[in-house]
């Protein structure tokens, strides 16, 4: 029951945009002025060997690796395990290449391509390779942007890290409350005894 | 094909054939069967035995997708997947591939169902609620439709009966409008839920809000476990711990030895014989190897659910029914009605900061109606009213993804632990019965074993959206008296069809000109054929309707038993 609290969420509908128009449109909206030939060079390094981590199925080796620091920056190690210690980058692989919807796809590649424009156009090096206070800054003008809209990047790419962290087996069993078989309810009970971490779904 | 005739008929005939096995057609396996009647039970779907819940003990991570299917399995259920939480990958089974039974839509509406042994009771919300006279006594008030042919005092011991066995926790209230029952021990309120029940009623003059009346046992019963508070009854219970026909009417049945259960078993006509003048029996289509089967009996309990029972109806056609089985007053497959709900409001509140829960509640709060119930309380927009259901929680990490600008360790942080309390109440409105909105067969389209298909033309009209107003202000009203912050309203009105609660298109009434059944769910022109599913409703109420049908059913049930015995059928 309760169906009528969840509401529903909007598809993603948005037009197919390629590559190219991706990249001139993150220069836009970051603010960036690229050149003609800084644009090829860009998309020669979309194709470049990718650097060495947790093998893809579906995205290219250098896509995952700017996902997975994209998500490791959203939900990052702390005194609780990172987005890459539950396998947050194999989760978005898999949903990219076998649950998301051709169109969910073309946004979510053009949004990779749009972080690694940006980042190569402010500090001439790929996401990845950035200091954590250089990524957190381009995350922060990446949401700002995206300015709470579903069907945009950033919303798929929180949505995917959220819900891959915390439907991951470490984070329900070690993190999160973990009772399968309550066997009984306690309606009030304080959190002192409890624990304040909400319970595994 | 020709009817089986001579001693070939002997080995496909039952005292009573029961079609669906659903809340209502398990409820008839039972009850005729503990009355020793050989019962034949016709499913069209799959069978399912009690405990065979697939994905009942599965976590998150251990669904592929997690919480989603890929785009080529959504693309089977689109229809299905209207709810929005139907086509998860702990449930999505349980629904019906829409590519392989198609409908039509003159005007959308939302048909959810599954095809498999104890059908939507497997499927059901579970909350459970009686009738009162304020129903019963509705059209004939209002003069909106026909009058039903029975009053609360005649169905209250049937409810006594049907909660007994069932099992349906709540508390007592003494309420003339929404009647106590035989219930187990209430689930409790948590405390912002409790903190909201005490302004509420300060603020307006005692009207309540209660735990939700619910077919969740908190005590053992008949074999069956009390609720573990999983809050994962759409996958099945395991223990039981919720009524279905798998886990209680069913094994009820097997028990007497009486029930032979036919899975894979469509339905298509009854069979009438001009002759006698009486339905003998059923024709059927076996859902694997298409052959045409025909069982027969002195009693048929129709229960496939309201727009199946009526589809089988209305393909029954002989020289004495032209229209459709049963169909003299013209009413078959008219005045369908369903719930108008998803409406409300939810508010945010900074108290209990300190406090959480234990277990996971099978159940919510609910504000019974409170319009239009006596002269103080008339409306001059409407008629009928609604009630509210809802519930209190501390929002969950899922909030994180909608918290945009928000990302690094305090985000983090902040998602593994409980968010804010917050309470939402959503209204389930009365639709009124319209001759107009109906549903009929579509000889154009076909399903797969080429038979008709329903085409559905239904919508809400005036009175259901002067109402929606109200719902949604009175929501409002309500959470802010109760010291509620951020007080958000919703209005996102939908089709009818997916509250599920479809009802009405074989009506009783005390009239056969303009109604299909009698007082004991018999068709009026056709007495040893019965009608108990949401087929039978006349008028719709703002309750949910399905402890009404178990009752009707019972209550039919013994009807048809006596009157075999006195060789009136």
């Amino acid at each position: 029951m309760n169906s009528h609290l969840n509401r529903a969420g909007g598809s993603v509908e948005r037009p197919a945009i390629t590559r190219r128009e991706a990249i001139q449109r993150a220069a836009i909206f970051l603010g960036a002025a690229l050149s003609p030939s800084l644009l090829s060079g860009v998309m020669r390094a979309q194709s470049a060997p990718a650097a060495a981590g947790a093998k893809p199925v579906y995205l290219t080796a250098q896509q995952l690796e700017t996902a997975a620091a994209l998500a490791e920056r959203i939900l990052p190690r702390t005194d609780t395990p990172g987005a890459r210690d539950v396998g947050v980058p194999a989760f978005i692989d898999l949903m990219y290449g076998k649950y998301l919807s051709p169109e969910e796809k073309k946004l979510f590649a053009a949004g990779l391509a749009e972080v690694e424009t940006a980042s190569a156009a402010a500090h001439r090096r790929a996401f990845p390779q950035l200091a954590t206070a250089q990524q957190d800054a381009l995350l922060t003008r990446l949401a700002e942007a995206a300015r709470n809209r579903e069907g945009t990047f950033f919303y798929q790419l929180k949505e995917l890290t959220v819900v891959g962290y915390f439907t991951a087996e470490t984070v329900g069993k070690t993190v999160l409350h973990y009772d399968p078989v309550p066997g009984r309810f306690d309606a009030c009970a304080p959190i002192a005894e409890v624990g304040n971490v909400n319970w595994t779904k | 094909m020709a009817t089986i005739q001579g001693a070939g008929t002997k080995q496909n005939t039952y005292d009573a054939i029961v079609i669906g096995s659903g809340i209502s057609g398990g409820w008839a396996a039972k009850e005729l069967c503990e009355k020793g009647l050989k019962t034949l039970v016709l499913e069209r779907g799959r069978d399912v035995k009690h405990g065979d819940y697939p994905t009942a003990f599965k976590e998150s991570w251990e669904f592929e997708g997690r919480t989603k299917l890929p785009p080529a399995e959504i693309a089977k259920q689109e229809k299905q997947n209207r709810t929005g939480y139907t086509t998860h990958p702990a449930s999505a089974h349980w629904f019906v591939n829409d590519l392989e039974n198609p409908y039509s839509e003159e005007k959308r509406f939302d048909w959810m169902r599954g095809y498999h042994v104890g059908g939507r009771s497997l499927l059901w919300g579970r909350q459970s609620y009686r009738w009162s006279d304020l129903d019963f006594e509705a059209n004939a008030k209002d003069g909106v439709a026909v009058d039903w042919p029975v009053r609360y005092a005649e169905i209250a011991p049937w409810y006594d009966y049907a909660e007994r066995f069932a099992g349906i926790s709540g508390s007592l209230e003494q309420l003339p409008h929404l009647p106590d029952g035989q219930f187990q021990p209430p689930m409790e309120l948590n405390c912002l839920e409790k903190d909201v029940k005490r302004r509420v009623a300060d603020a307006f003059g005692g009207r309540p809000l209660i735990i939700g009346r619910v077919a969740n046992l908190t005590q053992p019963l008949n074999g069956r476990g009390s609720c573990q508070y999983r809050n994962r009854c759409i996958r099945g219970c395991p223990y039981g711990a919720y009524f279905s026909s798998n886990a209680a009417t069913l094994p009820a049945a097997y028990a007497t030895g009486h029930l032979t259960l036919r899975p894979f078993s469509i339905v298509s006509q009854l069979i009438y014989d001009e002759a006698r003048g009486r339905a003998i029996g059923v024709r059927m289509i076996d859902a694997e190897t298409n052959a045409v089967i025909e069982y027969f009996a002195k009693v048929i309990f129709c229960c496939a659910s309201s727009v199946a029972s009526t589809s089988i109806l209305l393909n029954s056609k002989s020289a004495r029914f032209p229209n459709g089985f049963g169909n003299d007053s013209g009413e078959l497959g008219h005045n369908l009605m369903d719930h108008h709900f998803k409406v409300g409001a939810s508010g945010l509140s900074d108290k209990f900061a300190d406090m959480y829960q234990k277990g996971q509640r099978a159940n919510g709060i609910y504000i019974p109606r409170f319009r239009n119930l006596n002269q103080a309380t008339k409306q001059k927009d409407y008629i009928r009213g609604f009630g509210y259901q809802g519930s209190a929680s501390r929002s969950d990490w899922s909030r994180g993804i909608k918290e945009l600008n928000l990302f690094g360790p305090k985000f983090k942080a902040d998602l593994i632990a409980p968010g804010p309390w917050r309470l939402g109440i959503g209204a389930w409105g009365e639709c009124l019965p319209y001759h107009e909105n109906r549903l009929f067969l579509n000889d154009k389209v076909r399903d797969k074993w080429g038979q008709p298909t329903v085409t559905f033309n239904c919508d809400w009209k005036e009175n259901e959206y002067a109402m929606r107003k109200d719902m949604k202000a009175s929501a409002v009203e309500m959470l802010e008296a109760a010291g509620l912050k951020d007080v958000t309203p919703f209005d996102d009105v939908s089709a009818p069809g997916l509250c599920i609660h479809e009802m009405g298109t074989a009506r009783m009434g005390r009239d056969p000109k303009t109604s299909i059944l009698n007082r004991w769910n018999q068709v009026h022109a056709a007495p040893n054929v019965f009608v108990t599913d949401g087929a039978c409703m006349t008028s719709a109420s703002c309750v949910n309707p399905s402890l009404t049908y178990m009752a009707l059913t019972a209550r039919a049930c013994d009807y048809a038993v006596s009157e075999l015995k006195k060789r009136n059928l």
